[in-house]
């Protein structure tokens, strides 16, 4: 497991003791004054430890890193230089040039766990480090240098490097390279540079608004701004540690950065911004794979989707709004984001607008592993906001069919590099974030605006904070990052697929089509649909196609409202009543949540790797969500029998005779089509 | 405000599975009636099953109806198959229900 590296306890505090002193000297003074204490502690604390432990240890001067004052013997003398050369090796140009004034470098005992710490002009590694780092040196005196050894990421957490005996002299070089940078003095060292490196005048990035957006504390959605202190990146972390705090976040990532190839791969965004800070990383990185990929869990056939998109085949991105209707939950809309994905063989381009079945949806939502939602839950962050990636066909389904509420699609005007960017972010949430749902304050609008800003900077200058999914549409539109014109010719959007009309909206011309030609009693389309299954089923067959395709319609839509009826007898049953059968039904129920809410979870699929799965682990990634899909429908199975148990007869019976008056319309349809 | 929360509890994770499968099939209301709606349809032919709802709106109502799921499967079939080429759109949405 990756190492915690503390640089001061309590040095969270960036206190401005000294008015006189220079800017950068002020914290270090605060440092010096607060790290004193925890320092003392420990070491009375370990009062076996050998008085050696606290003497510095020289190490020579190399650039800005200098040798404290104390001397002690050659060997010691020798491998503090060496950790000097290695690590000043792996640094970018500009970083080592900005470093503030000299440094120390020397080793003490530190608390355990404790790899490094900063106290005024000195950096301490601690002394339990310098016998492994001494063995390294001994045993691999060469390859200085940073070379392009590949190495993964479970080297780097067992510091286990396998050396074959029957190495040429290069591989020999690569291999003390790959040892040396696995040491954990030498991660300490990198640590504690990025501390001082962020505390001088040229550093303060883990202050600046764009490292913070792309490390995970989130902009607030108040006009008077703010961030919150809970960074919701929490899956597939590297190191915990880097949660802790800005600039924690910031010295452990400058370890990945420096250390792992594949760190560019893993957390793209950030290795592009460090490097714009600091310069390039000496290490060469690893190609990386251009297309993202997604666990979409649980379609609504009970499967579950292994996606992979290629940013460059993403034509456009649109806001996808589902209007709001009468309940209060839904009051304000659902915020989504449409990829326009272009299908196989198609140049991306307006045709792919049709591409239908392969466009696919970011949707933020809460996770609620109960039978009941709470709104007091919802108010207070118990639910935990993830992203979502579904299927547009799905959210269609879902919304105009289920729900009957629109669903607006409005372009975003973003280039493709934006684009791509967006879809990186998006990949990058939906493996790592794991945030709190909150009613108002954090919830899909706020999620998606920060998506969207998150992914592409420019959009942070504009006026778009929020809480409404109706409100984003307009500022949206109102900044000129969104086209809502589309949706003016309203017959027209319907057809290109910028409007997805609720079905709702075509009942009574359904109706009245039905109603040309069937004497039917029904006066309008909702006493049809409130009919019982029995009394519209004797109409079934006798109409002509067009009649039939009406019905069809119909028929889905009423098996629709019968559905959620039963959705909630079911609810108000295992609900209401308190016997040992309803308590153990529902206990039943939110274990399968539980489940499902695993398989909302993709990082919960494997604990190898960090950030963006790489290639070696998307197969074993899907190959567990394979597993769990599967475990999934013996739930669902139960579910159904469960069910059925807990239906009162009378539901049972209509449920299944809707169920029967689909089928019987179906078949009439197909039968008359076919003619 | 809004969202989905709703969805979560059970919708989202799948309604269709619980409250549309007493008659054993899990795909529920989402069937359209189709006999074809397993959970192994291939990509193409989803194309025309989703369009299965627009299709019989657009007969339905002789043609005010034209939501992007048909026009979607239009273009499709007309772009795989030479004879769909030739064939109004209504002949092409009375194929798509026959199916």
């Amino acid at each position: 497991m990756p190492r915690r590296l503390r640089p001061v306890r309590g040095g969270a505090n960036q206190v401005c003791m000294g008015m006189q002193l220079r800017p950068c000297a002020r914290g270090w003074l605060a440092v010096l004054f607060l790290g004193l204490w925890p320092l003392g502690a420990a070491h009375a604390a370990q009062g076996t430890r050998p008085a050696q432990a606290t003497q510095a240890i020289p190490v020579s001067q190399t650039g800005r890193l200098q040798p404290a004052a104390s001397v002690a013997n050659d060997d010691a003398r020798f491998a503090s230089q060496a950790l000097i050369d290695t690590v000043v090796a792996l640094l970018p140009e500009q970083l080592v040039s900005a470093l503030p004034g000299s440094t120390e470098v020397a080793w003490r005992s530190l608390p355990q766990d404790v790899h490094g710490r900063s106290l005024g002009g000195t950096i301490w590694i601690d002394a339990a480090l310098l016998p492994g780092w001494q063995q390294i040196t001994r045993e691999h005196a060469g390859a200085l240098t940073p070379a392009a050894v590949p190495f993964n990421t479970s080297e780097l957490a067992t510091n286990k490097v396998d050396v074959g005996a029957n190495v040429s002299l290069h591989d020999e070089a690569d291999a003390a390279a790959r040892l040396r940078r696995a040491s954990p003095a030498v991660r300490a060292l990198i640590h504690e540079l990025a501390h001082r490196y962020d505390r001088s005048r040229a550093g303060g990035v883990s202050r600046d608004p764009r490292f913070l957006d792309l490390a995970g504390w989130p902009r607030k959605p108040w006009a008077w701004g703010g961030r919150g202190d809970r960074n919701g990146m929490t899956d597939r972390s590297p190191d915990a540690y880097e949660l802790s705090k800005p600039s924690e976040y910031f010295a452990v990532n400058l370890e990945w950065y420096l250390l792992d190839p594949g760190y560019a791969c893993r957390r793209p965004a950030m290795a592009r911004y460090l490097a714009e800070r600091l310069g390039a990383a000496p290490i060469a990185g690893h190609p990386c794979t251009r297309d993202q990929v997604f666990a979409v869990p649980a379609s609504e056939q009970g499967g579950s989707e292994w996606l992979s998109v290629d940013p460059a085949r993403v034509y456009a991105v649109d806001y996808l709004l589902a209007e709001g209707n009468e309940q209060a939950m839904s009051r304000w809309g659902h915020s989504m984001l449409r990829l326009v994905i272009c299908a196989p063989g198609r140049a991306p381009g307006p045709d792919c607008r049709l591409d239908l079945a392969h466009h696919r949806v970011l949707s933020f939502r809460a996770f609620v592993g109960d039978v009941q939602i709470s709104s007091w839950r919802g108010l207070t962050g118990s639910y935990p906001s993830r992203l979502f990636v579904l299927p547009l066909d799905q959210v269609i389904e879902e919304y105009t069919r289920t729900e009957l509420r629109g669903l607006q699609s409005i372009p975003l005007d973003l280039s493709q590099q934006e684009i791509s960017e967006l879809v990186e972010r998006a990949a990058q949430l939906h493996w790592s974030y794991d945030g709190r749902y909150y009613f108002i304050s954090n919830n899909c609008a706020v999620e998606t605006w920060r998506l969207l800003q998150d992914s592409v900077p420019r959009l942070t200058a504009l006026p778009l904070r929020g809480i409404t999914p109706n409100g984003l549409a307009q500022r949206l539109a109102r900044a000129g990052v969104a086209d809502a014109s589309v949706l003016d010719d309203h017959e027209l959007a319907s057809r290109q697929g910028y409007y997805f009309e609720p079905l709702s909206a075509r009942f009574d011309t359904l109706f009245a089509a039905a109603k040309s030609s069937l004497a039917l009693p029904q006066a309008d389309a909702l006493e049809w649909l409130e009919a019982s299954p029995q009394a519209r089923a004797i109409w079934l067959e006798q109409g002509d196609l067009r009649t039939s395709a009406a019905l069809l319609v119909l028929e889905e839509a009423a098996l629709r409202r019968q559905e959620l009826r039963v959705r909630d007898v079911l609810k108000r049953r295992i609900l209401g009543e308190s016997d040992a059968q309803a308590l153990q039904a529902r206990g039943q129920v939110q274990q399968w949540l539980r489940e499902a809410e695993f398989l909302s979870r993709p990082a919960a699929l494997s604990s190898v790797g960090y950030g963006l799965p790489q290639l070696d682990e998307r197969a074993q990634l899907q190959q567990h969500l394979t597993t769990l899909a599967a475990r999934q429908q013996d739930g669902d199975r139960a579910m159904r029998e469960l069910a059925r148990r807990w239906l009162p007869e009378v539901e049972l019976r209509n449920l299944e005779a809707a169920e029967a008056n689909v089928a019987v319309i179906g078949e009439r349809v197909r039968t008359l089509a076919a003619q | 405000m809004s969202c989905s929360l709703l969805v979560a509890a059970l919708l989202a994770v799948s309604v269709p599975a619980l409250a549309g499968s007493f008659a054993g099939s899990s795909a529920g209301a989402s069937s359209a009636g189709s006999s074809a709606s397993s959970g192994s349809t291939s990509g193409d032919d989803k194309v025309v099953l989703q369009a299965r709802d627009d299709a019989a709106s657009f007969i339905a109502s002789e043609g005010r109806i034209r939501g992007a799921q048909l026009e979607a499967a239009l273009r499709y079939l007309r772009e795989h198959d030479p004879d769909a080429r030739q064939a109004s759109d209504l002949a092409l949405a009375q194929a798509i229900l026959a199916r």
